[in-house]
């Protein structure tokens, strides 16, 4: 069984390969695919009268599974494989960030895929090694390029000394706005510095009603207080890893987010309509629709929303405001590639990502946009932007200069067990301060601390 | 006979006493029906015109609400074909998968249901309340692991022939259910009868059984097909390939994650996808109530 | 004689062999993909076994269901799928059984069919699109629900307009218009399969007695349906308590959400929370499925067919 199951396997892949070289046309492609999907006796025939028999011989090629959006949103990928003769390159069964496949695979000893694109450390890395599904890539990953890392990257997927989690896509949270309503609300199409002035200029748009609303966040925790946060005081994790929901800078930004909310839409703390409520979120389809000025969330999101504007040219971005007297820093997250225990290839895989994480054409899609999408993820190595900031091309945007510079602060949300769902278990308990249900931020947030400790004392 | 004949019998009796009552009046509860019935097909069919219109917006207009756009783009289809080019293949494992589930299900519940009435098993009424008892349980979502484990000792991951097999069981104690309850209105005598003509068990099952339970049998058709047709959890768990994969799976990476499609290229797909379904359906409609019609005049 | 008994012990062992035939190809799959998988739960819910950990699991008995029963949430779960299963039911059942009644007795056999096939579009379409297709409705800024409301009738504004999705106290009645939507037809042909098996003459004969509409209906029609209504009712409160995509989708893992009912919290703690505390997660699905099958048997008692 396991062996038809591996010819199988080779037999889609080769099929693929055949239909990228043009040596066998669609029709036929599909003949085989079908087939090989049936699972019948067929395949030796198809093996025979294609005459690609031998592909059975073969160890198994390198396998490698992406998470969908990463293929849809970075169109140069197809390119990099092309230089890795004979990679069996899938897209994995994570659809709503499940990992239960890996995990289950793990358990048996085994592993379908080699290496896994789609892994955010702050949220699944730490079960994954729990799980033992993963493994570092210190004895694989080449010096220079674990030196080559911006340091809170390299700290981000880092744990205990090992690197569980090679960064690839870099989403920084930031500023964004809409020129052409700020415009038409006489505002300077400068980036808001604090908060103030970003509150300021959001009451402005909606006082001179070039937009029904003034600005929006995510309220998604790790996309709103977190960051909001960080951009008062970044020193906010206990001894343990867990977000100091007690923190004063972290009710500074729960009155913040109170303020903003007063000038925004009021949908704006309803969860999302994809990935279990943690996208498709109304933010979204607020800018998109072109009724709020300004949007702070990591660029990923302006952009891609931006492609629905009239004119998409009027997007602006920028690093995230800060307090006066704050320290400026924001939340950052990579994702990334994990290297599974149980796979195969670990050097050919090694090699992969190094060059898939190093593609100049990936990064500059990534920056300017093509026709499938504008994900305005950056790349996560110091000499990326050196060799930009040597040699500027004539495409790069202003943005990215600014993003690199915040990075030195920026950091992202300590890896814990509970580094995501600490947001997630505690979200009802601050919004209860935001929809006014309760008075006193300090003590919604206490009771944010409670929850989440009771839920792990449960363990 | 029109439907207007019907309702002039089924009321004649009263009305034959007024005098002339007029087209209006003397078809009014036709009228009315067909009132409600389109009524019911007008909230059917807006949102998917909704949707139709949608494919066609451009992309600003998308995030507008309203109905008609500014301007048409009609480029999003084309998107969608470069964008899942294993779509023709997906809708094939849909397909094969779908009737593969309905055929083996159908024939296991009509088995299962003429034994459990007319053969009497003994246990026969433990597996009656261990079928009820099964549908009561949210078994989908805390077996998908044990369903991992099965599949992958038989050697079945990646393929979408075994996903028949977990697919079969979804609506299995439904099924059996109905067609037991089909088999008790069928006379015990009816098979007593055949047994004396010396028509076996297996015999009078096909010769007598099945052209009885018919009506139940167009039941569990629809019930399997849309449970196996719409399956996402179990696929996107048990496959890793696209071209292993069905459509709602291919689908569903469409609409989820930072890759989320616009708008209208989602709407393509939507049309795209409701189309063939709806063809499809359109014959096997036909089938189903010819089915059922022969089903009602014999029996 | 000796001879007779062992033919007719042949007998009945062949004809036993033969009741088992008919059975083996149910029970094969039965037993592999629901019983195994749910002994499998069973067994768990009784110990502490976490999926990320590789200790081994330990027997702790009922620690895992005491803790369910004290906990607040377990109730409040289990009182918003049923809240969600009384408003879906009755209009799950009630809706496609008069719109049957209606194309049943339409009899220009184009028109019959053409209804027959609209009412069942949505039933071929995959739930992912169902979810996708009804997000785009209840959007609160741009949804076409709203944009009437808002533009079209002029009934509110942007700023207080209905927010229907994504853990309002609308989201419940949203969904479970949404699921009536998608069952619409689906549920009509269960009817109009029931009502084909009803010989024509019997209503027919009862109106020449001068029965009311309303009269043939309760006396002759639906009888005849409480079978088929009966299925529908005991399947549909099996989904209906047991929703889980639609409240993953529309509501997420907010537990002040509506739609955190205890098929997602059992999901939460078995697929999301810590080291997927499975032992716990059993317990919530077995008391789940326990208090269902309570319910079950009342309904059962309340609609047998009597006499």
């Amino acid at each position: 069984m396991t062996v038809r199951k591996e010819q199988e396997l080779i037999l889609q892949q080769l099929g693929r390969r055949q239909l990228a070289n043009g040596t066998i046309d669609r029709r036929e492609f599909l003949t085989r695919s079908m087939v090989a999907g049936l699972g019948l006796a067929g395949v030796g025939a198809v093996a025979k009268s294609g005459g690609i028999g031998s592909a059975f011989a073969q160890d198994r090629p390198l396998t490698p599974t992406f998470y969908q959006w990463i293929e849809d949103l970075h169109p140069a990928i197809p390119a990099v494989n092309a230089n890795f003769e004979g990679i069996n390159y899938q897209i994995a069964p994570v659809e709503g960030f499940g990992i239960e496949r890996f995990v289950a695979e793990a358990k048996d000893g085994k592993s379908t895929w080699d290496v896994y694109a789609g892994q955010t450390p702050f949220v699944e890395m730490s079960a994954m090694i729990e799980a033992d599904v993963i493994e570092p890539w210190d004895p694989y990953i080449p010096q220079e390029v674990l030196d080559d890392m911006i340091p809170a990257i390299r700290d981000e997927c880092t744990i205990d000394g090992k690197l569980y989690g090679w960064p690839f896509l870099l989403d920084v949270i930031g500023n964004s706005w809409h020129s052409g309503i700020t415009e038409a609300a006489g505002l300077d199409d400068t980036a808001p510095e604090t908060w103030d002035q970003h509150l300021a200029n959001a009451k402005a748009i909606v006082e001179a009603g070039a937009a029904p609303f003034g600005a929006t966040f995510d309220a998604h925790g790790w996309r709103s207080i977190a960051p909001m946060t960080h951009s008062l005081n970044s020193d906010v994790y206990t001894s343990e890893g867990l977000f100091d929901f007690t923190n004063d800078a972290a009710v500074e930004a729960l009155m913040l987010m109170k303020e903003i909310m007063a000038v925004s839409h009021p949908d704006i703390l309803l969860e999302g309509a994809s990935d279990g409520g943690v996208n498709g979120t109304p933010d979204e389809v607020a800018f998109a629709a072109q009724r709020v000025g300004y949007y702070h969330k990591y660029f990923n999101a302006p952009l891609r929303m931006a492609q629905n504007w009239d004119d998409p040219k009027q997007l602006r971005l920028a690093q995230l405001p800060k307090f006066a007297n704050g320290e400026g820093s924001t939340v950052f997250w990579t994702t990334g590639c994990a290297l599974f225990k149980h796979g195969q290839n670990k050097e050919k895989a090694a090699e992969y990502i190094r060059a898939l994480t190093y593609d100049s054409q990936i990064w500059k899609d990534s920056i300017v946009g093509t026709e499938s999408g504008h994900p305005g993820q950056l790349p996560p190595y110091k000499s990326v932007y050196a060799e930009w900031d040597a040699n500027p091309p004539d495409w790069m945007p202003e943005f990215v200069g600014l993003v690199r510079g915040q990075l030195n602060q920026a950091k992202a949300i300590t890896n814990h067990l509970f580094g995501l769902q600490q947001f997630v278990i505690g979200k009802p308990h601050w919004e209860a301060y935001l929809k006014g249900e309760e008075s006193d931020p300090k003590v919604a947030l206490q009771n944010v601390a409670d929850a989440v400790k009771a839920e792990m004392d449960r363990g | 006979m029109t439907d207007a004949a019907i309702t002039l019998q089924g009321t004649g009796a009263r009305e034959a006493v007024s005098q002339d009552p007029g087209w209006f009046q003397r078809n009014r509860s036709a009228i009315v029906r067909h009132a409600v019935i389109n009524l019911f097909n007008l909230i059917i069919i807006l949102p998917l015109v909704w949707v139709g219109m949608m494919s066609i917006k451009s992309r600003p207009d998308s995030m507008r609400g309203d109905f008609w756009p500014r301007k048409f783009d009609f480029t999003h289809y084309a998107y969608v074909f470069e964008k899942i080019d294993t779509l023709p293949i997906n809708l094939f494992n849909s397909i094969y998968v779908t009737f593969g589930t309905v055929a083996i299900t159908s024939v296991c519940a009509v088995l299962a249901g003429y034994a459990l009435v007319h053969l009497r098993p003994r246990g026969g009424a433990f597996i009656i309340a261990t079928l009820l008892v099964s549908l009561y349980f949210p078994v989908r979502v805390v077996s998908i692991i044990s369903i991992y484990e099965i599949q992958d000792n038989l050697g079945l991951i990646n393929s979408t022939s075994g996903l028949i097999l977990p697919y079969v069981t979804l609506q299995l104690a439904i099924s059996v259910l109905i067609m037991r309850s089909m088999f008790q209105l069928v006379p015990h005598e009816m098979f007593e009868a055949a047994k004396i003509d010396g028509a076996g068990p297996w015999k009078s099952l096909w010769m007598v059984g099945v052209p009885m339970v018919r009506n139940g049998l167009v039941v569990i058709f629809i019930v399997n097909f849309v449970t196996a047709w719409g399956e996402f959890l179990l696929c996107s768990t048990l496959t890793n390939d696209q071209v292993a994969r069905t459509m709602p799976v291919v689908l569903a990476g469409a609409q989820g994650g930072l890759g989320q499609w616009s708008w209208p290229a989602l709407a393509a797909v939507y049309v795209l996808v409701v189309t063939p379904g709806l063809i499809a359906f359109t014959f096997a409609q036909k089938l189903f109530f010819k089915g059922l019609a022969e089903g009602v005049t014999k029996g | 004689m000796a001879q007779a008994t062992i033919a007719q012990r042949f007998w009945v062992f062949r004809e036993g062999a033969n009741v088992w035939l008919f059975l083996v190809p149910t029970l094969a799959f039965f037993v592999g993909y629901q019983v195994y998988p749910i002994f499998r739960v069973l067994w768990i819910s009784f110990t502490d076994f976490q999926y990320l950990s590789n200790e081994p699991a330990n027997w702790i008995w009922f620690d895992n269901y005491v803790e369910a029963f004290n906990d607040p949430l377990m109730w409040k779960s289990l009182w918003r799928a049923t809240y969600f299963t009384l408003m879906f039911l009755p209009g799950t059942i009630i809706l496609p059984l008069l719109l049957a009644i209606l194309v049943d007795r339409v009899s220009n056999p184009k028109l019959a069919t053409l209804y027959r096939v609209i009412l069942l579009i949505p039933a071929v379409i995959p739930s992912t699109l169902i979810f996708v297709l009804w997000k785009w409705m209840y959007n609160y800024q741009v949804g076409p629900i709203n944009h009437f409301l808002v533009e079209t009738l002029g009934l509110f504004t942007l700023y207080n307009a209905p927010q229907w999705l994504g853990g309002t106290p609308l989201t419940l009645p949203a969904v479970a218009i949404m699921e009536v939507w998608w069952g619409l037809g689906y549920h009509t042909i269960f009817f109009l399969a029931g009502l084909a098996a009803i010989p024509k003459e019997l209503p027919e004969a009862a109106r020449i007695d001068g029965a009311t509409e309303w009269q043939v209906f309760w006396h002759v029609t639906r009888p005849r349906l409480a079978p088929i209504m009966m299925i529908l009712i005991v399947l549909r409160f099996g989904t209906a308590m047991a929703v889980i995509d639609e409240y993953l989708i529309f509501g997420g893992f907010n537990r002040d959400s509506p739609t955190y009912t205890w098929t997602i919290f059992m999901y939460d703690q078995a697929f999301k929370l810590g080291l997927w505390r499975q032992g716990f997660a059993a317990a919530i699905g077995m008391i789940g499925a326990i208090a269902m099958m309570i319910v079950m048997v009342i309904l059962i008692r309340i609609f047998r067919p009597r006499g």
